[in-house]
């Protein structure tokens, strides 16, 4: 494992946080005012329901949508790479593109590379590395075309270890994964966490989340409630996050 | 026994035109493989007709044709993204509405040539048989320029094409990374007009790369195998013209678009097997 040693980050836990993010779509507000902290060395949960701005949240604090209000920072992890690791929600990628899991996974150099530099020893071996903790050593070989849906999921996750960001947020990466799968990518995620990096999931798995997590983020259009799964999960934020119709919502004044 | 191979060959003309169309497979494979990945292929279309007002005003001008045709692609290039990027039109919208006025502009031009000398119409059909030393250079300081840029940004150019967010979240600059292929696709496009004419030229830079997709499972393997077919393609269409007297550009690109059916054909049957 590459450790992130815990020099400089200790001291300033905070990885990210995102203060008062509004995100405004089109016809339609998807984020009013969120705020949330997310730490080094902790797995947190973004939950809630169909619509609510998860991925939003997500693509706001990645710079991948533009900002209507609010701010996004990245505390302690200037040292590191700048950007945070992604994988983004479900598979909107060419599949029958001419690229092998092995491609993929090295893809995950490109930023750290840098322009007209190949990869090296120490990049092939991240790559190895990741690619047997995703248990695709394997079929390294294969061309994507031919993975399954949950093995694809693991190309992209490999690709995000191969990152050795301080940050990884993932979208839904249990969504389409069988159970032995979505158990070796929880600890896995939880492992990551424990090395030290700031990890942040979305996910629609309640009972999972409390199991794995240390902090959960209920969001709709905003943030409702965030903290330990003890403090969040009580009957009243539970209703103000999921039964307020949010399809109604989409329509309504933003 | 194997004079039908060797005759042609003690005409120079003959000798350079296979040597022209080798290096042109070459550029074309390298070039093609990203076009064919990113689905630009409409934009090599566009761009070999946006390419007509800067031939005849370079002809007008009594400039240099390739250079006025290089210029006005590379403008056309940067116009149809510009005008993406301005309009949020598709990618094609936009092509196709700088191609056609750019097109358009080559006709008015066109109409104010006092004859329609021999000289414009074979850049506008192409002849690898006139093809002189000089534009052998070119083009071998061509294949090695683009050919060298492409492989040096090529792991930023597949992130880019395979996942552009991805790319964007790690901060490469997308945009400029498509402009600049863009521009490439019309350089390249110039050179092959002036072997196969404008029309023709867009079969060059794909055809091989499509057939190369078919079989490749990764980008190196594909540049590989389309470079292999177009260099196969243009030496049997050079050779089939000389025996059959038939028009060599066209031969070449028949030959080509007979080879990829064939390539499909056969992965078919070996997907059957
Ligand atoms: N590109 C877009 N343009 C316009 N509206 C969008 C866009 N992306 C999302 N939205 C809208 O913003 C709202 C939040 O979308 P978002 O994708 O963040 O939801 P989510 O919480 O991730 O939902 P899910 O659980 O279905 O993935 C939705 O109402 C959606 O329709
Ligand atoms: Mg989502």
């Amino acid at each position: 494992m590459t450790h992130l040693s815990c020099e400089p980050h200790c001291y300033q836990p905070e990885a990210l946080h995102a203060r008062d993010l509004s995100v405004r779509y089109e016809h339609h507000t998807a984020l009013h005012g969120a705020s949330a902290s997310f730490r080094l060395g902790e797995f947190s949960a973004v939950i809630g329901p169909n619509g609510a701005g998860k991925s939003t949240l997500l693509k706001a604090m990645l710079g991948l949508v533009p900002l209507s209000g609010g701010e996004v920072d990245y505390g302690g992890s200037a040292d590191l790479q700048p950007h945070a690791a992604y994988v983004p929600q479900g598979q909107t990628l060419d599949w029958a593109f001419p690229v092998t899991v092995w491609d993929v996974a090295m893809m995950g150099r490109t930023g750290r590379l840098g322009w007209w530099h190949r990869p090296g020893p120490a990049d092939r071996a991240r790559a190895e590395q990741a690619l047997r903790q995703t248990e695709l050593w394997e079929l390294r070989g294969r061309h994507i075309a031919e993975l399954s849906g949950g093995q694809r999921q693991r190309a992209l996750l490999a690709r995000m270890l191969v990152r050795d960001a301080a940050v990884l947020l993932l979208d839904e990466p249990l969504t389409g994964v069988d159970t032995t799968t979505s158990q070796s990518v929880l600890a896995l995620l939880r492992a990551q966490a424990d090395a030290g990096r700031a990890v942040v999931m979305v996910t629609h798995d309640l009972e999972q989340a409390a199991h794995w997590c240390d902090q959960l983020v209920l969001v709709n259009r905003q943030v409702v409630a965030s903290g330990t799964p003890e403090q969040v999960y009580t009957p009243a934020n539970i209703e103000a996050t999921f039964s307020v119709s949010h399809l109604g919502s989409a329509h309504g004044k933003a | 026994m194997t004079e039908w191979l060797t005759d042609p060959l003690a005409f120079g003309f003959f000798v350079r035109a296979l040597a022209a169309l080798t290096l042109v497979s070459v550029l074309c494979a390298v070039v093609g493989s990203w076009v064919v990945l990113r689905g630009l292929s409409y934009v090599g279309d566009a761009m070999s007709h946006a390419v007509l007002p800067g031939i005849v005003a370079a002809f007008l001008a009594g400039g240099n044709v390739l250079l006025g045709a290089a210029l006005a692609a590379v403008l056309s290039a940067l116009g149809m993204n510009v005008l993406q990027a301005r309009s949020g039109l598709k990618q094609d919208s936009a092509t196709y509405i700088v191609f056609v006025g750019m097109f358009a502009l080559g006709i008015v031009l066109l109409s104010r040539t006092p004859t329609f000398t021999s000289d414009l119409s074979h850049f506008l059909i192409g002849n690898p048989l006139g093809v002189t030393s000089t534009d052998l250079w070119v083009t071998a300081g061509a294949v090695l320029g683009v050919g060298g840029l492409l492989l040096g940004l090529q792991k930023e150019l597949l992130l880019a094409s395979f996942d552009p967010t991805e790319a964007r979240a790690i901060g490469l600059p997308v945009r400029r990374l498509e402009q600049l292929l863009l521009v490439l696709i019309g350089l390249v496009v110039v050179l092959v007009t002036a072997l196969v004419g404008t029309t023709l030229s867009v079969s060059l830079l794909i055809t091989g790369a499509a057939a190369a997709r078919l079989y490749a499972r990764s980008l190196g393997q594909m540049m590989l195998f389309a470079a292999l077919f177009g260099v196969l393609g243009g030496a049997v269409g050079l050779y089939a013209s000389y025996y059959l007297g038939t028009a060599a550009g066209a031969t070449v690109v028949l030959v080509n678009t007979v080879m990829f059916v064939l390539l499909l054909l056969a992965r078919g049957r070996l997907a059957r097997s």
